[in-house]
């Protein structure tokens, strides 16, 4: 009996075998990717001359000299250039149908998930400026905004693709003038809607916490009526408001709060130790140097503009060094762009903070590299070059702190999405195709109707070239 | 001359019989002695079977009572000579607002506010009419049906027929949960008369509420989806546990909007969901699929990109005949359009092909067309790019019948189908065919005196077929002999209220016939006003 089991389990253990490497065989290993003799700024190992990144499966497989690769693999020769992981935009509103859900001051029903738009071309011109993750979120209009998706830029993939696998989920939160609508009178006949003045901010978030709690209790004393055997114990009502803030409030999703002055963030901070939580970041903290050692001693990051201010009163005060002074307190500090125009020179965003402050050239590279990446939950994949993180990096002509550097070739998860001489390359090729496109029937003038209209102005961010195009 | 007065007093007598039968059964239909019609010599395209070269179709109280190669009309059947025309199963669009009032404009046009306002917005006409005592705002009632709202007739009906439709899935034009969908025949007096099946579908749309609330934009749009269904999800649940011991458990509140999403969640009830963009429809069939619905993409102009998305997940679509194409004109000071609209003009005509290729199953839409004319015409475009001629023309009749689940009573010339034709002098999607009758429930009705051919090109209009004028006698009588006697007879006996409303229609009539009875015996004419 004991024999026959020991078969049986050996048969199926060759069984698994077999099926295990069948299946590898059917699924070939895409080749390889070399990239030879570059300066390599690893953000967490030093800065190696003349050395090769061996890129394997959308991994980094080894850094060093020398590297053998395997026959078929892609070589790119980076002799006098640059290599270094992919920019991480911790504050991005491009590939989004929608970016504010306006009518109400808690909003945290929204999901950026379901409006992101693939084909936004703005995302190319990202991949251009060597940013390969992006933090989309919602706009500030609410106290409590929607929550947020973490997205590598892979252009061209169905949008599944361009989910961050395992990042955590979060959430984003507005406070002082944007949620209070300081810089809009309401229509006629229309009530202002609460809140007004930054008290009634507070008021509303501790509200949302308090109704959190509330139904968090629901829901546990519903699962132990059930447990205990009531039949007829309806369940509450599900809802979709309430649950991403009990989520805030069991540590699982983060929190990045947009606020300009001192006083809100240190009432955030506040909120957060009532309620037993963390902010993860708050976001543009023009402020943030006057409660450096706050934010810290909470474990709070930062996401600031290099040296955008002064566009609004609580934007006043902010200055250059803000971003080194919250570093030097030990503040884990991001460059962020808010913009599909900025996100293309992030890297030009981090040397200010070197000429402002004496950041060390690995501090500015942190900014938009480490930083953001631990502030988004992902500093085991991203960040940095090291072996067995995702190959998301970009190779650039000069130092990317220097204004003169310019990315040739980005890579997500070891492909190609960006290449500067393939770009050149495709635009006669794209050239052609207008002209052909242009004679189709369907484009040709009409013999009557309207004039084209002249364009109003440059297309904002979050509409796609024909919802634009085709307003009158 | 001695035909003439025979048919005079024939004629007189039978008003006067109607007169008579007026006083006793006011209320009831009259059945018209013109309720039977035989079509001879035509070719009869079935669609679900062989096309037959040259044939009878018989038409019989409203239903198809026989069709075949060597089939005798009967007696008292009206005959229509079919020679040179081809007859088809009613045309059917699946998806209008034919028959329902146009919304009045809202009055203030909300601005796109807080940075970003939504995909979509646009300023415009609030929802056609809020539900009596809904827990909802007007947009988010799916309570709300086209059926409580439907009148007949109207200029978009006319336009519609002229163009060879005969049925309509009609649903109301705004909103998220726009309503439930009805399936009409687009002639009839009355909604009761022309609906043939409703509700068909619970309509989606993915467009912000324009009246200023919760949600105004398109994130807020799928929250107040995900919301309301799983709302109504905990609603039936309520309900079960209460109906099953009411005693010791507080009374679930009733709530009509939930109610109406219950069937829609038990899968009873499609959902009807408005897609033109890859990611629109993407978006459309993930909601679908969390919460198990079962689903049609309506629109699915990029529907080729989600092919096998669409066919593996079973989801037809209602493909729009609304092909974009540019309507403006040249300027040399305009900024080029974006190569992706170029592409999609480009693109548009090639779906339906690529659809069928895909073994997605379709039928087609109006989609709004400014000109119904192009309602064929799109179609013939569609062959011209790929898509089968038979496979066009099932998009038009049994397709659109299956996904709208009336294939058990149209969009084929099978016996006892109802009698829906659309009859073409040149096979229907051919450019120069002309529309020569159109049949709905059994009975032909009015199309426009000149019905033109599908455009090819800005031209020259063409020279107006026989069928496309009256004859020179009847210049008086807007209306062809058989449906203006037939309804002017209908209307005498149960909508007439005085005796001499009923002189005055008797008298009508007889003008009518004396007209016709001086050139010839036998009606309609072969010149065919009908």
């Amino acid at each position: 009996m004991k024999r026959l089991t020991i078969l049986v389990l050996a048969v199926i253990g060759l069984c698994v075998l077999g099926f295990e490497r069948t299946r590898a065989q059917k699924a070939p290993a895409p080749p390889e990717t070399l990239i030879r003799n570059g300066t390599v700024l690893t953000i967490t190992h030093g800065v190696l001359a003349n050395t090769d990144v061996l890129i394997r499966r959308g991994k980094i497989a080894a850094i060093g000299k020398n590297l053998k690769a395997a026959a078929d693999a892609r070589v790119i020769d980076a002799t006098g250039k640059y290599v270094m992981p992919g920019i991480i935009d911790c504050h991005s509103h491009s590939m989004l149908d929608a970016i504010n859900e306006g009518t109400v001051s808690v909003s945290s029903m929204a999901r950026t998930r379901d409006v992101l738009n693939p084909n936004d071309a703005d995302l190319y011109r990202e991949l251009a400026g060597g940013v390969t993750t992006l933090n989309l979120l919602h706009g500030s209009a609410n106290s409590i905004g929607g929550q947020t998706t973490t997205v590598k830029i892979k252009y061209g993939r169905p949008v599944e693709d361009f989910i961050f696998p395992g990042a955590p989920p979060g959430i984003k939160f507005a406070l002082g003038e944007n949620p209070k609508r300081s810089s809009s009178t309401p229509q006629a006949g229309q009530q202002r809607r609460y809140p007004a003045t930054r008290m009634g901010v507070e008021e509303t978030i501790r509200d949302a916490f308090v109704r959190a709690r509330d139904y968090k209790k629901s829901w546990d004393e519903y699962r132990a009526a059930v447990a205990k055997g009531d039949k007829n114990a309806i369940p509450p009502r599900r809802d979709l408001q309430l649950e991403p803030l009990v989520e805030i409030l069991e540590g699982k999703r983060y929190v990045h709060s947009h606020c300009y002055r001192a006083d809100e963030i240190l009432m955030l901070i506040n909120i957060a130790d009532e309620f037993g939580f963390k902010v993860r970041t708050f976001q543009h903290v023009l402020e943030g140097y006057k409660v450096a050692k706050e934010i810290a001693q909470h474990g709070a990051g930062a996401s600031t503009f290099a040296d955008f201010w002064g566009y609004k009163i609580e934007a006043y005060d902010a200055i250059a060094y803000n971003t080194a002074i919250m570093v030097r307190h030990g503040v884990v500090t991001s460059v962020n762009s808010d913009s599909n125009e900025r996100a293309r020179r992030l890297n030009i965003e981090a040397a200010k903070a070197m000429r402002y402050g004496d950041l060390t050239e690995e501090e500015a590279l942190k900014l938009i590299t480490m930083n953001p990446a631990w502030q988004l939950g992902v500093q085991d994949r991203v960040g940095s070059i090291e072996v067995g993180k995702d190959a998301d990096l970009a190779i650039w002509t000069a130092h990317p702190l220097s204004v003169y550097a310019r990315v040739e070739t980005t890579f997500v998860d070891g492909e190609v999405f960006f290449d500067r001489q393939q770009d050149i390359a495709r635009r006669t090729e794209l050239e052609k195709e207008r002209a052909t496109l242009e004679q189709a029937e369907p484009n040709r003038p009409a013999n009557r109707g309207p004039a084209p209209g002249a364009p109003r102005g440059r297309r904002p961010s979050d509409l796609d070239d024909d919802m634009w195009e085709g307003r009158p | 001359m001695p035909n003439r007065y025979l048919g005079f007093t024939g004629l007189t007598l039978v008003v006067v019989a109607l007169m008579a039968i007026h006083n006793f059964a006011p209320s009831q239909a009259q059945h018209s002695a013109t309720d039977t019609y035989a079509i001879t010599n035509a070719r009869i395209v079935p669609v679900t079977g062989p096309t037959i070269d040259k044939g009878t179709i018989i038409i019989r109280d409203g239903l198809i009572a026989a069709i075949g190669a060597n089939v005798a009309a009967p007696a008292d059947a009206r005959v229509i000579d079919g020679a040179g025309l081809s007859v088809y199963p009613g045309l059917i669009d699946t998806n209008t607002s034919l028959g329902l009032p146009q919304p009045s404009p809202s009055p203030a046009g909300a601005g796109r506010g807080g940075g970003g306002g939504g995909f979509g917005f646009q300023a415009g006409p609030g929802p056609m009419a809020s539900a009596l005592n809904s827990s909802q705002p007007a947009g988010l009632q799916p309570e709300v049906r086209a059926e409580d709202y439907i009148r007949s007739g109207g200029p978009e009906i006319e336009a519609a027929r002229n163009a060879g439709i005969t049925t309509a899935l009609t649903a109301p034009r705004t909103g998220i949960f726009i309503g439930q969908s009805a399936l009409i025949n687009l002639a009839g007096d009355n909604p009761q008369v022309m609906i043939v099946r409703s509700p068909v579908a619970l309509h989606i749309g993915f467009t912000p509420l324009r009246a200023g609330g919760f949600p105004n934009s398109l994130m807020g749009v799928f929250a107040a989806i995900r919301q309301m269904f799983l709302d109504a999800q905990r609603y039936q649940e309520a309900q079960r546990i209460y109906a099953r011991s009411p005693r010791g458990v507080r009374r679930p509140e009733q709530d009509k909007s939930l109610e109406a999403l219950v069937p829609v969640l038990n899968r009873e009830l499609p959902v009807v969901m408005y897609a033109d963009r890859q990611r629109e429809i993407e978006r459309a069939i993930s909601l679908a699929q969390e919460f198990k619905l079962r689903a049609i993409i309506a629109g699915g102009e990029d529907a080729w990109m989600v092919a096998d998305r669409l066919r593996d997940a079973q989801i037809p679509v209602l493909l729009s005949l609304n092909f974009p194409r540019r309507t403006t004109t040249a300027s040399s000071e305009a900024d080029p359009e974006p190569l992706r609209i170029l592409r999609a003009r480009v693109e548009a005509p090639k779906c339906p092909g690529r659809l069928a290729a895909a073994r997605v199953r379709f039928a087609f839409q109006s989609g709004g067309l400014a000109s119904m004319d192009d309602f064929r015409g799109n179609a013939a475009r569609a062959v011209e790019n790929g898509l089968a001629r038979d496979d066009a023309i099932k998009a038009l009749t049994i397709a659109a019948a299956e996904i709208l689940g009336a294939a058990d009573r149209l969009g084929s010339l099978e016996m006892g189908k109802i009698a829906n034709l659309t009859i073409t002098r040149g096979d229907l999607l051919d450019r120069n065919a002309r529309i020569a009758y159109v049949f709905i429930d059994g009975r032909p009705v009015n199309l426009r005196p000149a019905t033109p051919a599908i455009p090819a090109s800005p031209g020259p209009s063409p020279a107006p077929s026989p069928e496309a004028s009256p004859p020179p006698m009847a210049a008086n009588v807007a209306r062809p002999v058989v449906t203006g006697s037939a309804g002017a007879l209908a209307r005498i006996a149960p909508q007439s209220q005085s005796f001499s409303e009923d002189l005055r229609s008797c008298f009508q009539v007889l003008s009518t016939y004396a007209a016709y009875a001086g050139e010839g015996a036998r009606a309609p004419s072969k010149t065919g006003s009908c």
